[in-house]
């Protein structure tokens, strides 16, 4: 198992009062090595303090995460993250932003420069290195971070609903290529995201995930006897879509 | 008319105009030219001032008070802030002093530096110091302060130590704010240098205007005054070619 979630649970305090807010609880999950697992749930499920855990920025209030057996202690490079809102530096250009998660490592610059403009052509960058951000589509902006996250080369890499905010069509390319970019790389990927279809897409487990408090309420298996053509219109994909969105729904029914 | 020469005519009608009107009114006699001269005629006190070397001795006095305060004010207002900014229990407790003396005008503390450092160059120097400080401090805290959270939780997420990540994220996201404030300190640079130079000074642009007016030369108050203005422009132009220079990036 790459990644171990035992019986994790987080709570926050409230502020101004005594209490605190548990935002996940009795959360376990495997992670296998090499593999893309999606987690789907409601906005407010904990999804993304999961991944804060993850990568090692809070600690979670019980249970232990494992990576390679060993429980995470701290941020590390041995993880990547992709966020919704890119983080990228807006003083550097797409190329050095590459090199910044290289810097952090340590890499001499030479290496680094090189490094950086094998990961923006892998992203199909080649020509915009010297672009700043906001001379970037959000869709660009996406592939610089992903470059980033993938340069300093990271077993895992955790996305916390990476394409939400772009376009559906720059979205669906950038799944296809991030699905290639997977499979070229052979990373790890644990993908956040409240789109179903997305996850179904994406995910070759998906993980859905409950709220109030956050836990893991089923993982399944997603697999199609061919990814050729338009996979969305597969019945089988619209079966796994409709049981997590039952799931999903039975969710969202008010328990009393 | 080409295009180049139109937008140097728009970009001056205005100043064409009022110009116009200060030659005119007084040779109209619409209003008294004992107490505002014809522009001609300040221009040519000017040029006289100009000949005699008077103005450049002034201009000197003046700019080397109004620099020596503004680079003193930036060597030290940018590190304090930097340090009061990354330290947030340290914002929180000096914030309500800061808030204080932002709203107390510096010049009300004239007679207090005054009174403290003599009538000399110490003073004046001091004051200029003083008043420079306050925007540069201000907009420092504010640039530390208000860095995105998020490139800070991804600098953190790559393991970046404390002072990598001030090196990094937080210096270089604090520029275009700290500029702003260094723009903001030039302007107060040349407001204060006037007032301080009309108490006690025996050279300067501000001493000038206040002896011309109390020796009722009017003309050469008027051409003390334009050198001013054209100075605190000219101060400004050059600190807002700088300050693009220095943040291109921020055109989101």
């Amino acid at each position: 198992m790459k990644i171990q979630f035992r019986d994790v649970g987080k709570e926050f305090p409230v502020r101004d009062s005594d209490h605190t807010f548990p935002a996940l609880s009795g959360v376990t999950l495997d992670v296998r090595e090499g593999e893309f697992l999606t987690l789907v749930g409601p906005s407010g499920c904990g999804k993304s303090t999961l991944l804060d855990l993850l990568s090692g920025l809070t600690e979670p209030t019980s249970g232990e995460i494992l990576i390679d057996g060993a429980p995470v202690e701290g941020p590390g490079l041995d993880r990547g993250i992709v966020f919704q809102q890119y983080a990228l530096l807006p003083w550097r250009t797409a190329l050095a932003n590459v090199e910044f998660g290289l810097e952090a490592k340590g890499v001499p610059r030479t290496e680094r420069r090189e490094l950086a403009r094998h990961y923006l052509d892998l992203v199909g960058l080649r020509d915009f290195e010297a672009r700043y951000p906001h001379e970037l589509s959000g869709g660009m902006r996406q592939r610089v971070a992903i470059a980033r996250s993938l340069a300093f080369d990271p077993d895992i890499l955790l996305m916390d609903e990476p394409f939400a905010a772009l376009d559906a069509q720059t979205r669906e390319s950038l799944q296809e290529e991030l699905l290639r970019i997977w499979e070229a790389t052979g990373k790890t990927v644990v993908f956040i995201t409240h789109g179903i279809d997305e996850a179904v897409y994406l995910g070759q487990r998906v993980a859905v995930m409950s709220a109030g408090p956050g836990r893991i309420r089923t993982v399944l298996d997603v697999s199609f006897d061919s990814r050729e053509g338009d996979l969305r219109a597969d019945p089988r994909f619209g079966e796994y879509r409709h049981e997590i969105w039952t799931l999903l729904r039975e969710e969202a029914i008010p328990v009393g | 008319m080409t295009a180049v020469a139109r937008r140097a005519f728009r970009a001056s009608a205005a100043i064409v105009l009022l110009a116009a009107v200060w030659e005119t009114l007084p040779r109209l006699g619409a209003v008294n030219p004992v107490f505002l001269p014809p522009l001609t005629e300040v221009l040519t006190a000017w040029y006289d001032l100009l000949r005699t070397g008077q103005l450049l001795d002034h201009t000197q006095a003046s700019l080397l008070r109004s620099l020596t305060g503004f680079a003193l004010a930036i060597a030290t207002a940018i590190p304090l802030g930097l340090l009061i900014g990354w330290y947030r229990p340290l914002a929180g407790f000096l914030n309500p002093v800061l808030e204080l003396f932002r709203n107390t005008a510096a010049l009300a503390l004239l007679p207090v530096f005054v009174l403290i450092l003599g009538l000399g160059e110490t003073s004046k120097v001091a004051i200029i110091l003083y008043a420079c400080s306050w925007p540069i401090l201000l907009n420092t805290i504010a640039g530390v302060r208000n860095v995105d959270p998020l490139l800070v939780k991804s600098a953190r997420s790559m393991g970046l130590n404390a002072a990598r990540l001030f090196q990094k994220v937080i210096l270089p996201a604090a520029v275009p704010t700290v500029f702003t404030g260094i723009r903001l300190a030039g302007a107060y640079s040349i407001l204060v240098l006037i007032a301080a130079e009309m108490v006690g000074a025996k050279a300067g642009l501000g001493y000038l205007i206040n002896y011309a007016q109390l020796n009722f030369r009017v003309t050469d108050m008027y051409a003390a005054i334009i050198t001013i203005s054209v100075l605190g422009l000219l101060f400004n132009l050059s600190l807002v070619r700088l300050e693009r220079r220095f943040s291109t990036w921020r055109t989101t």
